[in-house]
């Protein structure tokens, strides 16, 4: 294919490239609008991504009115050095030493093995757990049962860091150790654990909203600023051993799983039973399907494939000689031109156009829309020579 | 080894008992517990080899008719046998309500019953008989399939028969009782009797009316005991289904000849002529003399009933052979084959003039409609090649019977339905110008 010449420069485009820039066109409106809207989901995720990053309440990095920044801002500010740790690992780099106060907020969040780590993380300092719920405080003390207190207490007590001082939250817990401050019904809001740990009660009044009313600021600095040193805790569900993960599976009766199983046996039981026949499959020994018409329809299709105009034309044409022969009663042996005669008689119409249509050598259709006409027009031609 | 629907119920029933002492240890006793008691019940359960399997063999049934499986089940050993029989048959047979259960003590038989309501012709078989021996406790059974073979007969079922009345009349009609007759060569003198108004005066014998004071006429009875040899043809050409939509619709060519060879076998008998009968393509596949046989047509039906269509091509020579050696009488011989120009040109037309030359040959042809729905449908192109290549066909057919009328051989071709009346009418005017 050497001798292939290059087709000539032309100067109208391309017929494909026409549409696609008709495309672009009409589309452009579309497009636009799709730009814009990606770019805004773009942005408004970045924006958002700041804001969520530290959504948890009593977060020291969170300026939302549940958060507690700023208290850990006033707490610098006073001389702290407060270090915020995320996570166990990091607590347990964390420089944790006697003049050290370890606070955790988020407390239910402490799974089993994160409250021994933190207990044992903190070694001498002082644990401030804010709100520890039932398995928390159970890990750390026996019987000791958190319980609702009332909004606004003073602290009544031994401890003259927080005698006088009046403690008002919308929610408060108390809880029934034998020593701590802010007595309320049967327990204490700020409660002495063992050791060095503390449960508060109140956290609502760490938070930025509710930290300026009533004595909370005096509270939270006293209880919190006590040493030179804060670190921070806010323990999550992923630092917790893998074992400890709670299923539904917990809560099932434990004859659940057995009779699970036998389920399964009997299920492979069922299957057996029902699937095993009652002997072989019958079968039936099919003739061959043949319809007649296959050999002339393939024909047919044959004719089609081949194009051959000429060689269907003549044969429609030929039959059709045949029949208005049989009917105008000229016999088998009556010749093309005979059958055109009487035709043209019968139907008082010129031979010419009754020969266009009828005789073997006339002009043969050049498409196959002009076959399908001459069909027609030779059946309409038989029609009418029947009816007249 | 089979199980039954308990075991899985005796698994379930393990619930109970896992609720009561939940632990794995109670889930593996039960399934051992359970699987102690099937293993025992699969070895207690009698094996059924001592089961014998008798078949009465259920005959003859026209197609589409009843028909009854009888299968005797024999105890031959002590022990009393819980079994699930199924007595399978092909699909065809119709066979329904085939699984039977039956307790059999030591000694005893039963006869087990399947209808049978066959739906396709031929020969249709028993596929065999599967027998299930339960143990006692009725949790596992022992499975066997044994051949125990049988067959029904499914006859073609001669749909036609509804023409044989008033054809008969037609022939009645010929018969001397009615003096109208055409005086041909063939015709024989039957008797003389009185004139009556509405004879044909050609008939009145004038000598015999000479020696009485009445008019007297000579009546004349269908020529009898003359020869019908009917030729069917069941190579490829009789496979071709005509009639219907689909692929599955209307029927063999073979169908709608043998329908028209019965009509024909029935209609000659009773005229009193000698059906003879003879299938084949490559070989002869089928052979029937009936001289003088009142019941040919349930005789016909029989012998075509095992007939089926191969897919080679006619050796008209076989079938021409077996046609002289039924004798040398002049016979009518009918060729129930199609008109398809090329089996006809290159395998009959060598064959006919022997064939012409001692006998009178009609050829009866099923057409197939959709021929001419086809050559009728103009539309689109692919219907109007089609119609060429069908007005194609036509021609050839056409000139093809042309060759064979000028040979001698007349042609009734009619779709499948008109084809048995078009071909006893056909032998009705054959008789009635005495031309047999």
């Amino acid at each position: 294919m050497t001798t292939t010449t290059a087709p000539p420069p032309t100067t109208a485009p391309d017929p494909g490239e026409v549409a696609t820039a008709g495309f672009w066109r009409r589309n452009r409106v579309w497009f636009y609008v799709g730009i814009a809207l990606a770019v805004a989901l773009a942005l408004s995720a970045r924006v958002s991504q700041g804001d969520q990053e530290f959504s948890a309440p009593l977060d020291p990095q969170n300026p939302d009115p549940d958060g507690a920044q700023a208290l850990a801002q006033v707490l610098e500010d006073e001389g702290v050095d407060v270090t915020i740790v995320r996570t166990a690992d990091a607590l347990h780099d964390a420089e944790v030493g006697r003049r050290t106060t370890v606070l955790v907020t988020g407390s239910d969040q402490l799974a089993p093995s994160t409250t021994r780590r933190l207990r044992d993380d903190a070694g001498s300092a002082e644990i401030v757990l804010v709100e520890p719920p039932p398995y928390v405080l159970s890990e750390i003390q026996d019987d000791v049962e958190p319980a609702h207190a009332s909004d606004e207490t003073t602290g009544d007590c031994a401890d003259d860091r927080f005698d006088g001082l009046e403690l008002a939250v919308d929610a408060a817990t108390g809880y029934d150790t034998p020593d701590g401050c802010f007595p309320s019904n049967d327990g204490f809001v700020l409660a002495q654990g063992p050791g060095a740990t503390t449960y508060f009660g109140a956290g609502e009044a760490l938070s930025n909203d509710q930290v300026l009313r009533g004595d909370n600021a005096a509270v939270a600095l006293r209880l919190l600023g006590g040493h030179d040193r804060l670190v921070w805790y806010l323990p999550t569900y992923d630092d917790a051993a893998d074992d400890e993960a709670v299923s539904l599976w917990t809560f099932a009766p434990s004859w659940l799983e057995p009779a699970l199983w036998l389920t399964f046996f009997a299920t492979i039981a069922l299957i057996w039973w029902r699937g095993r026949r009652l002997g072989r499959l019958a079968t039936e020994p099919l003739p061959v399907v043949v319809r007649a018409v296959e050999t002339t329809r393939s024909r047919g299709r044959m004719y089609r494939r081949a194009d051959d105009r000429p060689y269907a034309g003549g044969a429609l044409r030929a039959a059709a000689r045949r029949r208005l022969a049989d009917h105008l009663r000229l016999g088998r042996g009556a010749s093309e031109s005979e059958v055109i005669t009487a035709v043209a008689h019968h139907l008082g119409r010129p031979e010419e156009a009754i020969g266009a249509l009828l005789a073997h050598h006339a002009p043969v259709p050049g498409s196959d829309h002009g076959l399908v006409q001459l069909a027609q027009e030779l059946t309409q031609l038989d029609r009418e020579v029947r009816r007249g | 080894m089979v199980i039954s629907g308990r075991v899985p119920l005796l698994l379930l029933l393990g619930v109970v008992a896992v609720v009561l002492r939940p632990s794995a240890g109670t889930v593996v006793l039960w399934l051992l517990a359970v699987a102690l008691f099937v293993g025992a019940d699969l070895l207690l359960a009698p094996s059924s080899g001592s089961v014998g399997l008798h078949r009465r063999p259920p005959g003859t049934v026209r197609l589409g008719d009843p028909a009854e499986s009888a299968l005797t089940v024999a105890n031959d050993g002590g022990r009393t046998l819980r079994l699930e029989v199924r007595d399978a048959w092909q699909p065809t047979a119709g066979a329904t309500g085939n699984r039977h259960r039956v307790s059999l003590p030591g000694g005893e038989r039963r006869v087990l019953r399947t209808a049978l309501r066959p739906w396709r012709r031929g020969d249709l078989r028993a596929f065999g008989v599967t027998v299930r021996s339960w143990g006692p406790l009725h949790l596992a059974a022992k499975q066997r399939t044994y051949d125990v073979p049988g067959s029904v007969r499914s006859l073609p079922p001669f749909e036609s028969r509804k023409h044989l009345p008033s054809r008969l009349a037609q022939l009645r009609e010929l018969d001397g009782r009615a003096a109208v007759r055409i005086r041909g060569a063939g015709t024989e003198f039957d008797s003389l009797r009185e004139y009556v108004r509405g004879d044909d005066v050609r008939s009145i014998d004038w000598r015999a009316s000479a020696r009485t004071p009445h008019v007297v006429v000579r009546t004349w009875q269908p020529e009898r005991d003359r020869r019908v040899v009917l030729v069917l043809d069941t190579s490829r050409t009789a496979a071709g289904r005509v009639g219907g939509t689909g692929d599955q619709g209307g029927m063999p060519r073979l169908d709608a000849a043998m329908d028209a060879a019965l009509l024909l076998a029935a209609l000659a008998s009773r005229a009193g002529d000698r059906v003879d009968f003879v299938a084949g393509d490559r070989r002869v596949r089928a052979r029937l003399r009936a001289a003088g046989a009142r019941d040919i047509a349930a005789r016909l039906q029989e012998s075509m009933a095992d007939l089926e269509p191969t897919i080679v091509e006619a050796d008209w020579d076989t079938l021409a052979g077996a046609v002289q050696g039924f004798g040398k009488q002049r016979a009518l011989v009918v060729l129930l084959t199609p008109v398809e120009p090329s089996a006809v040109q290159q395998g009959l037309l060598p064959v006919l003039p022997t064939l012409t030359r001692h006998h009178r040959v009609v050829l009866a042809s099923v057409r197939d409609p959709e021929l001419n729905r086809l050559a009728d449908e103009r539309g689109t192109v692919d219907e109007v090649y089609d119609a060429a290549a069908a007005e194609q066909e036509l021609r050839r057919r056409e000139w093809t019977a042309d060759v064979l009328h000028r040979l001698g051989v007349h042609v009734v071709d009619a779709d499948a339905e008109r084809l048995p009346p078009a071909l006893a009418d056909h032998y009705l005017a054959l008789k009635a110008q005495g031309l047999l």
